[in-house]
């Protein structure tokens, strides 16, 4: 899929999933509803109305973001070998409790907020930390907010725990979500 | 921001009071703020003193700023023991409490524990629900990875696990 000025932002976000973190990094477009964007507006008409956002320049800053973002996956079966060799790597859910209750990771942990308190107060910020989501793509989030607190080795599992269940355990099964 | 309002907003951070969801809570509120995406929901449990109904013990979670961490730590140790009129008349600047004063591109995050704090007291049993134009938009930052408990999400099962 090549993205472009008029692809619209449900396709920017599933080419570029952290698309919405950089442009509200560095623009302030899209990190709540307020500010946010609808997924069948073009990305050049999210720029015009974000007062004449130069379409090109931000197009770039998404890819940009896009590529320094890749350096934080792990694939899984570099994941399971991680793990084993060092125990204590953390594993952190982000998905929705339905989801971690129906399949998870054994030793993982499901974000909430009392573990959100540990985290932040208590492990240090050289632990290694590792970001569990469904398929890959709402990881880097998470992973964009450890980092900016502080944390040093943050990773997301590359295609999150559907890509777990397919190249290190198929005995997790493989879900969608449904409506 | 001064070092001072710094090393204060950093030892409130280091040690926050009270976040996390609260289970069976009498009153829930949420606010999201325009101008920097952050969101904070507050958690209100009561008691009754003699006539007067208190608020025993209020809880918060924020992906927000810092700051609004800290001010939503100070202000639920604040409320406890007020009832929901005396903790609605609390100013912002009040609610940053040992704080102090906040700069002005702060004042912002006070007033998001206000808002929050305002829509738990008033009576919102849940958070409140979207607005029509929202609904249909991307879910926020915030939305992704701060979500708390059942989702309302059904799951599918592709295939029977393999053994």
């Amino acid at each position: 899929m090549t993205i472009g000025p008029q692809s619209p932002m449900r396709d920017v976000l599933e080419a570029y999933p952290g698309a919405q973190r950089a442009l509200f990094r560095r623009y302030h477009v899209g990190g709540c509803a307020s500010c946010g964007f609808q997924p069948t507006e073009t990305l050049a008409q999210v720029c015009e109305r974000n007062n004449n956002l130069p379409v090109t320049e931000v197009l770039d800053h998404i890819q940009t973001s896009h590529e320094q973002d890749a350096k934080l996956f792990i694939a899984p079966t570099d994941l399971a070998k991680l793990h084993e060799q060092h125990s204590d790597v953390k594993l952190v859910d982000v998905r929705s409790r339905e989801e971690f209750e129906a399949v998870h990771i054994d030793g993982s942990l499901l974000l909430s907020q009392p573990v959100m308190q540990e985290i932040m107060g208590k492990w240090p910020r050289t632990q290694t930390l590792v970001v569990i989501d469904h398929q890959g793509k709402t990881a880097l989030d998470a992973a964009a907010y450890f980092l900016g607190h502080g944390f040093e080795n943050v990773r997301c599992i590359r295609g999150g725990i559907d890509a777990w269940s397919q190249e290190v355990d198929p005995k997790l099964p493989r879900y969608r979500l449904g409506s | 921001m001064s070092d001072d309002l710094q090393q204060k907003i950093s030892e409130a951070i280091a040690d926050p009071k009270n976040i996390g969801e609260m289970p069976n809570a009498d009153a829930i509120g949420t606010v999201g703020n325009a101008a920097c995406g952050e969101m904070l929901r507050m958690w209100i449990k009561y008691k009754q003193e003699g006539d007067r109904k208190v608020i025993d013990r209020a809880t918060f979670q924020s992906f927000g700023c810092e700051t609004a961490i800290a001010v939503a730590s100070l202000a639920t140790e604040l409320i406890k023991g007020k009832t929901a009129e005396e903790a609605l008349a609390l100013k912002p600047e009040e609610l940053s409490g040992e704080l102090g004063p906040l700069p002005p591109m702060k004042i912002h995050c006070a007033e998001l524990v206000e808002g929050a704090l305002r829509a738990a007291l008033q009576g919102n049993e849940s958070p409140p629900a979207p607005s029509a134009s929202a609904a249909t938009q991307s879910p926020s930052l915030l939305d992704k990875i701060a979500a708390p408990g059942k989702s309302g999400v059904k799951i599918e099962f592709l295939d029977p696990p393999k053994s």
